[in-house]
């Protein structure tokens, strides 16, 4: 296997594993646990995890997150929930979303929780890679760039895009080619927002930024694209956790920030179904809008109509009466 | 019609020479500065430099910092942080910003038959350019990878209107062309570029897909010499299903350019059972012979497999020569068929007395009787911009 991700950093084509990885035997998928009749999303909100002025609270922050993370697994601690989850192995992608800049997307500490965990699950640092579109959008957002040989790479993926388009649902678009390549195992960090178009920009959207051409799918409510999009095999089939960073949400005036409609959500929402995090996470959306006197999202006719597209699509639940939300 | 009334070993012999001639044209024209910062070194900007954000034209603001873009007829609401559907356009804190101007990705010299205009100086070189970005998504696309892009993803050269206007001249070329991607997502550098080269006495034509809206256009169509269209269909089923666009508009531009007098061509890339049935073409050929006249080219030309849109065959030589007929049969006085180096329709016939006036193989021209802009045999005037 061409392994851009190392080539993209050292130059080399060749893949750099540990001789405990290598003796794995290949199989299904890791999965949770005991996969639970219904799915099941975590919601771990800490009182005071972000403090009135500076960075969250760095325990608060922890604790909620490995205990949502820990649970999505069907263990005890992240540790062993991403023992569960991933292989020593595979290749991590952390995919981020940036867009909005800092007060709008994923904390760093988050990204640097979810990959030391990884690393304490097996995982070399060598293989886990935080990323997003651009090398901009992720200093912007507070990321410190690294390329280096060894450790935690955390770049964009700027030109690197497979050269020939792929067929996916109602578009055709080029994947970063250390996707395409190099990864073997996703972890989804949306954050919680409102989306002009598409409704919400959480998890599903974000992969958007894994495509050379978002701008290609934005008619029609981003409907049914987004859907397609994170049924794609090349990012469904390697998709293992959604992370949704709720420490501050936005209930309106999405994608970009606006503080005016942020608040203090102090939560993560956690699951291994992409879908039923979605589904919850727009409500959370549709009832702070209430709270706050807003119209829903169907009032203002952009609920996320690709939600009930992708049940079809059979790569998760999109009913809420279906989905259990449980507080860790 | 028959079919080649040039022997294949002397179009072959005529290609060489004309391919000569474009490969002498072809590359190195842009000055030593602007050819290292294209190049893969060091000297490139990087990504972040990449984008030159500019404030753009025809666009207004919306409640919450939304902007609505005037440019074409999709109107792209676009919020905050957000982009058109053209990739290009960007909406910064509720202002509307181009990130192409002055930021080509290509450049080049081709002989102006290449766009293909056949009635618009004949044999005289374009300097050719194009920045990324296009407002369809044409399943057939044969510049992909430039046109679908965004500016991130592809290198650009920094090249301001007065160098291109300058990089024209000194490379002696009597005309500059917007082209390759679709010059309306980039019209601010268009119409900038054309208004540099009157200064410096070169014309401006562009090569469109013609969606457009009613205002740009009109401003476009007071700077520049010539427009090439590209109609891709007669149905909107056509536009939708292969474009990601709509018909109606295209057709409003190509009214707008004739009442406007700007000289227009109308190429169909022609594709095999998707646009290609008689009673399209006709109607086809009617539409432009009864709202634009009879004397407004029209070009069929040969698709091949590209893009997405891998399962068709390339385009017979018979379906061209098909439709050649049909529209000539409908009064049109100029039909071309392109791609199909060394057929006798890549010439230019006097529609009064039928007589050879231009004659072509592939890009190059071999022999220009045209005097004054007249038929040297009857005395007819040929429309175009011969001078």
């Amino acid at each position: 296997m061409l392994h851009s991700l190392v080539a993209a950093a050292v130059g080399s084509s060749r893949v750099v594993r540990t001789a405990a990885s290598a003796l794995e035997i290949p199989g299904p998928p890791p999965t949770p646990r005991s996969a639970p009749s219904r799915p099941v999303v975590l919601r771990a909100r800490r009182e005071g995890m972000l403090p009135a002025q500076g960075p969250p609270d760095a325990r608060k922050l922890a604790d909620a997150l490995g205990a949502a993370v820990a649970r999505a697994a069907g263990e005890e601690d992240p540790t062993a929930g991403f023992r569960r989850l991933f292989r020593r192995s595979d290749v991590v992608g952390i995919k981020l979303n940036c867009i909005a800049g800092k007060g709008l997307s994923p904390h760093p500490e988050v990204a640097e929780l979810l990959s030391g965990w990884l690393q304490a699950a097996g995982v070399p640092a060598r293989n886990i890679l935080l990323w997003d579109r651009t090398d901009r959008e992720l200093a912007a957002a507070g990321f410190a760039l690294r390329r280096g040989r060894d450790g935690v790479r955390v770049f964009g993926t700027e030109q690197d895009y497979d050269p020939k388009p792929r067929e996916w649902g109602p578009n055709a678009s080029s994947f970063p080619r250390f996707l395409s390549e190099d990864l073997t195992a996703l972890i989804n960090v949306g954050v919680l927002k409102d989306h002009d178009l598409a409704g919400v920009s959480l998890g599903m959207k974000n992969w958007y930024g894994a495509i050379h051409n978002p701008n290609k799918c934005h008619a029609d409510g981003c409907s049914p694209y987004v859907a397609h999009l994170a049924a794609y095999p090349l990012i469904h089939d390697k998709l293992r956790l959604t992370v949704i960073d709720g420490i501050t949400g936005q209930c309106h005036g999405g994608p970009g920030r606006s503080p005016r409609w942020a608040w203090p959500y102090q939560a993560f929402l956690v699951a291994t179904d992409p879908v039923a995090l979605e589904a919850v996470g727009a409500k959370v959306i549709d009832d702070r809008r209430k709270e706050v006197g807003l119209g829903t999202l169907a009032d203002e006719k952009r609920a996320p109509r690709w939600l009930p597209e992708a049940a079809k699509l059979g790569i998760g639940e999109a009913s809420l009466e279906r989905i259990r939300v449980e507080d860790v | 019609m028959s079919g080649q009334d040039v022997g294949r070993r002397e179009a072959l012999r005529l290609l060489a020479g004309g391919c000569a001639a474009c490969l002498a044209m072809a590359g190195g024209v842009l000055p030593a500065s602007a050819q290292d910062r294209a190049g893969s070194g060091s000297l490139f900007p990087s990504v972040g430099e990449n984008l030159a954000p500019r404030k753009a034209r025809w666009w207004k603001k919306k409640e919450s910092l939304k902007i609505e873009c005037g440019l074409c007829p999709r109107h792209c609401v676009v919020a905050d942080i957000e982009r058109g559907t053209c990739g290009v356009r960007e909406n910064r804190g509720g202002e509307y910003y181009t990130l192409v101007h002055s930021r080509p990705c290509t450049v080049h010299l081709d002989p102006v038959e290449k766009k293909p205009l056949f009635h618009v100086l004949p044999g005289a070189a374009a300097l050719s350019l194009a920045t990324v970005g296009c407002n369809f998504e044409c399943r057939f696309c044969q510049n992909w990878e430039i046109a679908q892009a965004r500016p991130e993803q592809i290198p650009s050269h920094a090249l301001p209107p007065e160098d291109v206007a300058s990089l024209a001249r000194s490379n002696g070329a009597p005309l500059i062309a917007c082209t390759y991607t679709e010059p309306v997502v980039w019209s601010e550098y268009v119409y900038d570029i054309a208004q540099a080269g009157r200064k410096a006495g070169v014309r401006t034509l562009i090569v469109s897909n013609g969606y457009i809206d009613e205002e740009p256009l009109r401003d476009l169509c007071g700077v520049l010499a010539a427009v090439k269209i590209d109609l891709k269909a007669f149905t909107e089923k056509f536009y939708k299903e292969t474009c990601s666009g709509e018909m109606k508009p295209v057709l409003d531009t190509l009214r707008r350019l004739r009442k406007a007098g700007v000289w227009t061509e109308i190429v169909v890339l022609v594709i095999p059972t998707l646009n290609d049935g008689p009673e399209e073409i006709r109607s086809l050929a009617r539409f432009v012979k009864n709202d634009l006249g009879p004397d407004v080219p029209l070009h069929f030309t040969a698709f091949h497999p590209d893009y997405r849109l891998m399962n068709l065959p390339s385009t017979p030589t018979a379906t061209l020569e098909r439709a050649h007929d049909i529209a000539a049969g409908e009064g049109l006085h100029f039909v071309y068929v392109g791609n199909v180096a060394g057929h006798r329709a890549e010439s230019t016939y006097c529609p009064s007395c039928r007589k050879m006036l231009i004659r072509r193989v592939g890009y190059a021209v071999l022999e220009n009787r045209l005097q004054a802009g007249k038929c040297p045999d009857c005395g007819v005037t040929i429309p175009g911009i011969w001078s």
